[in-house]
């Protein structure tokens, strides 16, 4: 099997070498919704995440995409849950007003 | 790096494989590319055409950098001469360039 004389046999594909990389998808926009001591509605969105970055306390609830919301109205609070984790709670005006 | 191997026999070359990309130029201007590709490729067809010996040829010709040649086990005593002759002078030339540009050419001899 004859070859052709291609000078180039021992070099990368012309105009050098392609990648298989090049993808990326969209960002999430993860993370804080609410600020601490802001007010929310009830069943306001308050922190996106994957798995449980931040633990839902008092009055919030736990997505099925572990999206923590509020189950009632009032004024958001990011507390620490035992040594080393966090929580996010919030307090109907009221409560908040007697704390 | 390319890398060539020369795989002896007794008092022969019985096949040799290059693999790699040189990569010491953008395409179209890789020298050493250029210089293994030649006396790869004159050698494989000067086996054929001079020599006149059936050798069995693998080469990834679209992505490159890839060429085995194996001579048949039995050979004519011309043909053994040619052939020889011919695979010795690809195997001194190559082993010159590896000497040269060793950052892009790695040149080795096995016994089979």
């Amino acid at each position: 099997m004859l070859m052709n004389m291609n000078l180039q046999f021992f070099s990368h594909h012309k105009g050098g070498g392609s990648t298989a990389n090049g993808r990326d998808s969209a960002g999430r926009r993860l993370g804080t919704k609410a600020a601490d001591g802001s007010t929310v509605t009830g069943g306001s969105i308050l922190y996106r995440q994957r798995g449980t970055h931040i633990y839902p306390g008092l009055n919030v609830g736990r997505g099925g995409d572990d999206t923590l919301f509020a189950k009632v109205a009032g004024v958001v609070k990011f507390e620490r849950l035992g040594r080393d984790k966090r929580q996010v709670s919030v307090y109907p005006v009221a409560e908040e007003a007697a704390k | 790096m390319i890398h060539a191997t020369f795989h002896h026999g007794t008092n022969r070359i019985n096949s040799f494989q290059i693999t790699g990309h040189a990569d010491s130029g953008e395409y179209g201007q890789d020298i050493v590319c250029a210089a293994v590709s030649v006396l790869a490729i004159s050698t494989v067809n000067g086996l054929q055409r001079i020599a006149q010996i059936p050798v069995e040829v693998e080469n990834r010709d679209q992505a490159g950098g890839f060429l085995e040649v194996r001579l048949p086990p039995e050979l004519g005593a011309t043909a053994e001469l040619k052939g020889q002759t011919l695979l010795q002078s690809f195997e001194d030339g190559l082993r010159d360039v590896a000497t040269n540009y060793a950052d892009f050419v790695k040149f080795v001899e096995v016994k089979d």
